[in-house]
């Protein structure tokens, strides 16, 4: 149903949705062309002329790759273990408790506090791993912990009225009613692996982002600095909208 | 008459299961202690790179006075960056009620701005407003600013329409349907975004020290690194993660306190 009456306000408000981003953009622009914000801020227009040469597509895309792989492959891991750890809370729920506790710590122990015990661990290469993990890991068990508790008592009863064990309860039960409360802290950790990553990387990677970030802005390449930047926040924001598009399929499926 | 009612309430008993709800609240605490305590005498790795926690908890108990003023000062400006960028959020916030234009235009940028890494942007914002305090405070507002312009916008949007309405139709006018109903209203919106942000502008302040130098927790933890001061490195993370777990039960209490205080 679209009544004349609906659509005129929704085609002025993506007209002014689209005049907002436009004006931001000018307004960057405008402080670099400028300059009343000093060198380090160039106009937008140059950096993405020096994001269509072959050298720094070449050096972005190295970086990317480096970083990417490193947020996806921490994304995965930090939400197999938060999930595993969630189960053994469900299972053991004398632990549960402690876990959350633990969970609280480990989520609020400075990225910066992490970065030298991973290194001395884990070594520089598997650091931005880890740390990404470990932010992505903390959104998934949050969410996970309150989607597991989420399920109603009168179907928790039936299940133990007819003899359900826990395991049964939370396979049968509890996590396919979780799913999407699950999914929805998916959302959350997908930008948040790739924040992980790319701080991980500020501790001494080799290559990624993270290091780019840091030597351009220690060697004052503004152009490549904002490049880096932009990439960073595109990566981001194409983590979480790819997942609020699974979100959208998997709610379809589950609600 | 239950079992625990008839257990006299001794002091010691009293203590002992105070200990009992302690150990399994913390159990997890310990057991991370406990871990590093056993992989810094067993891994066999030098202890410049892994020190035991004895030694790193009397470096901070002995030097306190080394970390004290760094630590004061990352505090301040968290605090600083909270109050800016919490109170321009608001005012965003409320710009956006007030004016369509503003909310049609506002809105979209400031979903792609809250996925953009603030903390990720560190070096671009050093470049730009230079190697100092300014930056870091900067850096403090910005990670504030968003959770409270969001939470204090979803409030103000989904208040009592039935008593905005009573006082619209008793000739109240819009400034004092703002102030007398919509910003108490919003109070709740901005504790929450507080609670959200408070131990991440902590993290913010020492990741931009850490990475340009100048005062410091982060600045701390730099230096020590680099000067092979293991046991001072490893102080001054155990004192940044105190204080953001401090930082972040503070803000709860804040919230519970203000929650009952404004709903």
């Amino acid at each position: 149903m679209t009544s004349p009456a609906t659509t005129a306000p929704r085609v002025t408000d993506r007209g002014l949705a689209v005049a907002g981003v436009l004006a931001v953009v000018a307004l960057a622009e405008l402080v670099g062309r400028t300059g009343v914000a000093g060198v380090g801020w160039p106009p937008i227009s140059e950096v993405l002329l020096y994001l269509t040469e072959p050298s720094a597509q070449a050096l972005l895309g190295r970086a990317l790759a480096a970083t990417g792989t490193a947020a996806a492959a921490g994304f995965v891991l930090g939400t197999v273990v938060a999930l595993l750890v969630t189960a053994l809370g469900a299972l053991v729920p004398a632990t549960a408790s402690g876990l959350d506790r633990l969970a609280a710590v480990v989520h609020a122990v400075p990225l910066i506090a992490v970065g030298p015990l991973l290194i001395a661990i884990a070594g520089r290469e598997a650091t931005p791993t880890l740390v990404a993990a470990l932010a992505a890991g903390f959104a998934v068990f949050v969410a996970a912990t309150s989607a597991l508790a989420s399920t109603n008592p009168a179907q928790r009863d039936v299940f133990a009225v007819l003899g359900a064990g826990r395991l049964v309860t939370l396979l049968r039960l509890q996590l396919p009613a979780g799913v999407p409360l699950i999914v929805d802290g998916l959302t959350l950790a997908a930008p948040a692996a790739v924040l992980g990553a790319v701080i991980g990387e500020w501790f001494g990677a080799r290559r990624g982002i993270g290091v780019l970030l840091v030597s351009s802005m220690q060697n004052l390449q503004v152009n490549q600095l904002w490049a880096a930047a932009l990439t960073a926040a595109a990566v981001s924001l194409l983590a979480y909208v790819v997942l609020v598009a699974v979100r959208g399929a998997v709610n379809r499926r589950f609600l | 008459m239950t079992a625990l009612g008839t257990t006299p309430a001794t002091p010691a008993n009293r203590v002992a299961r105070g200990a009992q709800a302690l150990l399994s609240r913390y159990w997890t605490v310990l057991a991370l202690l406990l871990g590093w305590q056993l992989f810094s005498s067993l891994s066999g790795l030098n202890r410049i790179v892994v020190p035991a926690p004895g030694t790193v908890f009397g470096d901070v108990v002995t030097n306190i006075g080394v970390y004290l003023p760094d630590l004061a000062w990352t505090l301040g400006m968290a605090a600083a960056g909270l109050v800016v960028g919490m109170g321009l959020g608001t005012a965003l916030a409320i710009a956006v009620w007030s004016s369509r234009v503003v909310s049609g235009m506002m809105t979209p940028v400031a979903l792609i701005m809250r996925s953009v890494p603030v903390v990720a942007m560190i070096p671009v914002l050093a470049r730009v407003f230079g190697y100092g305090w300014t930056t870091v405070l900067v850096i403090t507002s910005i990670v504030s600013f968003f959770p409270a312009f969001v939470m204090v916008g979803a409030r103000l949007r989904d208040a009592p329409r039935a008593s905005v309405d009573l006082m619209s139709v008793l000739g109240a006018s819009r400034l004092t349907v703002l102030r007398r109903l919509l910003l108490p209203h919003a109070v709740p919106g901005l504790l929450v975004a507080f609670r959200l942000t408070a131990s991440t502008a902590v993290l913010g302040a020492m990741l931009a020290e850490y990475l340009m130098g100048g005062r410091g927790l982060g600045t701390l933890f730099a230096q020590s690194v680099s000067f092979y001061q293991v046991d001072r490195a490893w102080g001054t993370a155990l004192v940044a993660t105190v204080v953001s777990v401090a930082s972040f039960v503070t803000a709860r209490a804040v919230e519970r306190w203000g929650t009952a205080r404004f709903t």
